[in-house]
């Protein structure tokens, strides 16, 4: 292994890392635009997006794995988001190499935009199976947070898909 | 086994320590992004802002504690007749909100100061209004704060007028449910509402809300609809007391949280 490639590992980690961290951070700041009935963009899914976009299955769901215990660690253990982000993880990954989906923006917007559905209705199945409270609350708030978080999301996933596809397809290029 | 190693070696070493590293974010409660989250934060708070709210909680403050010290000085003659002894009472500390909730289904909150400014599990925060909540998780120069509005959690409570006991359960931001522990209990629009002494997390008497609406006909017990008086979306200062939970929560009286 060369010097440059070396270099490249290490840079490409410290962007992996320091990209994690602050969407860990964005997620507790509102800022005028950022938010709907009180609800910001989920950008932790749009990083585990952006991420399985381009990669295999396992990659999608290791992803899934360790963003979900990080936003776990922030909110609590159970209903957990390691569920919904392994399932966003893996089907983003899958989707790519079943319908080869064309590499723009408006896609990218649309898959984030479904992916949210899917995380909410996982955190959702699992909180009615905490039976604390009424289904017909949770099914309200449900509506309310999947359509607002899924619309938020999606408008903002270009901001963070662009500079990390950007890097990771620069980065494949200078590998070969 | 070796040829494999020297394959697949480098990226399974790295897919373990990303794993571990985030196991180890969820175990702290992401504690050292919210220290870094609040040193990014803390230059942008405006002081303007702090200034004005100190002013105004400070003359709050002053007029409560004046009425406070007239009422402890009656209180202590009453006592010195019956002999009591006092607790030691520890100072408010007066806390930024800095974060709101990481994920819609929670509602809760992430204050600038942590323990290092005396901070600890279990302490009540109270805004402007009334019981906003109670800190979860402290961080040296963070804390997590777990709203009433939040839907795990439950609060004993007590309508100020008539006495009848019940509990407050957290849905949508400004509305919660009270539900009450009798069939029929003697409840008005309009009633104040407060914590109740069978609480075990929370101080009674702190003022809580408002009763919006009664609703009769839901089942096994009474439920009236409270319009919360602290504005919870809106409060950018709040005041964190001190207080030790007469029970840790279990998976009895609290859903896991951390």
């Amino acid at each position: 292994m060369s010097m440059p490639s070396n270099i490249l590992k290490l840079l490409n980690g410290l962007v992996i890392i320091l990209s994690v961290a602050l969407c860990s951070m964005l997620l507790l700041l509102r800022l005028p635009g950022m938010e709907l009935l009180g609800i910001g963009p989920n950008w932790l899914l749009i990083w585990v997006v952006s991420w399985s976009i381009k990669r295999t299955v396992w990659q999608g769901l290791l992803a899934g794995v360790t963003l979900g215990l990080i936003h776990d660690g922030m909110t609590a253990v159970y209903p957990s988001h390691i569920l919904s982000l392994v399932l966003v993880g893996v089907l983003t990954a899958s989707l790519r190499r079943q319908l080869y989906i064309q590499e723009d923006f408006i896609s990218v917007a649309l898959i984030v935009f479904f992916m949210v559905v899917v995380a909410e209705t996982a955190l959702a199945i699992q909180y009615s199976l905490m039976y604390v409270r009424p289904l017909r609350e949770i099914w309200q708030d449900y509506q309310r947070i999947a359509i607002a978080s899924a619309t938020l999301s999606s408008l903002w996933a270009p901001a963070l898909y662009y500079p990390l596809n950007q890097w990771w397809t620069n980065l494949r290029k200078l590998e070969k | 086994m070796g040829h494999w190693w020297i394959k697949h070696g480098l990226s399974t070493t790295l897919i373990c320590i990303a794993i571990s590293a985030a196991w180890f974010l969820e175990q702290t409660g992401v504690a050292p992004l919210t220290e870094i989250y609040y040193f990014l934060v803390s230059p942008f708070l405006s002081k303007q802002q702090l200034i004005l709210e100190d002013k105004l909680t400070n003359a709050r403050i002053l007029e409560l504690e004046q009425r406070i010290a007239e009422l402890e000085q009656q209180n202590q003659q009453l006592q010195k007749f019956l002999d009591y002894s006092q607790n030691q009472q520890q100072p408010i500390i007066n806390a930024p909100i800095i974060g709101r909730s990481a994920d819609r289904w929670w509602q809760q909150v992430t204050l600038g100061k942590g323990k290092n400014d005396g901070i600890e599990q279990g302490f009540i925060v109270t805004g402007i209004g009334g019981l906003v909540g109670r800190v979860i998780q402290v961080t040296p120069h963070t804390s997590r704060v777990l709203l009433i509005s939040d839907a795990n959690s439950r609060v004993g409570a007590v309508v100020s007028r008539s006495r009848h006991l019940g509990f407050i359960q957290g849905g949508s931001y400004q509305t919660v449910v009270m539900r009450f522990f009798t069939k029929v209990a003697d409840v008005r629009p309009g009633d104040t509402i407060a914590t109740s002494h069978l609480s075990r997390l929370y101080p009674s008497g702190f003022p809580l809300g408002k009763v919006k609406s009664v609703n009769v006909n839901s089942g096994e017990a009474l439920e009236a609809e409270i319009e919360l008086t602290a504005p919870l979306n809106l409060l950018e200062w709040v005041l964190v007391h001190p207080f030790t939970p007469k029970l840790e929560p279990t998976s009895e009286t609290l859903l896991p949280l951390n």
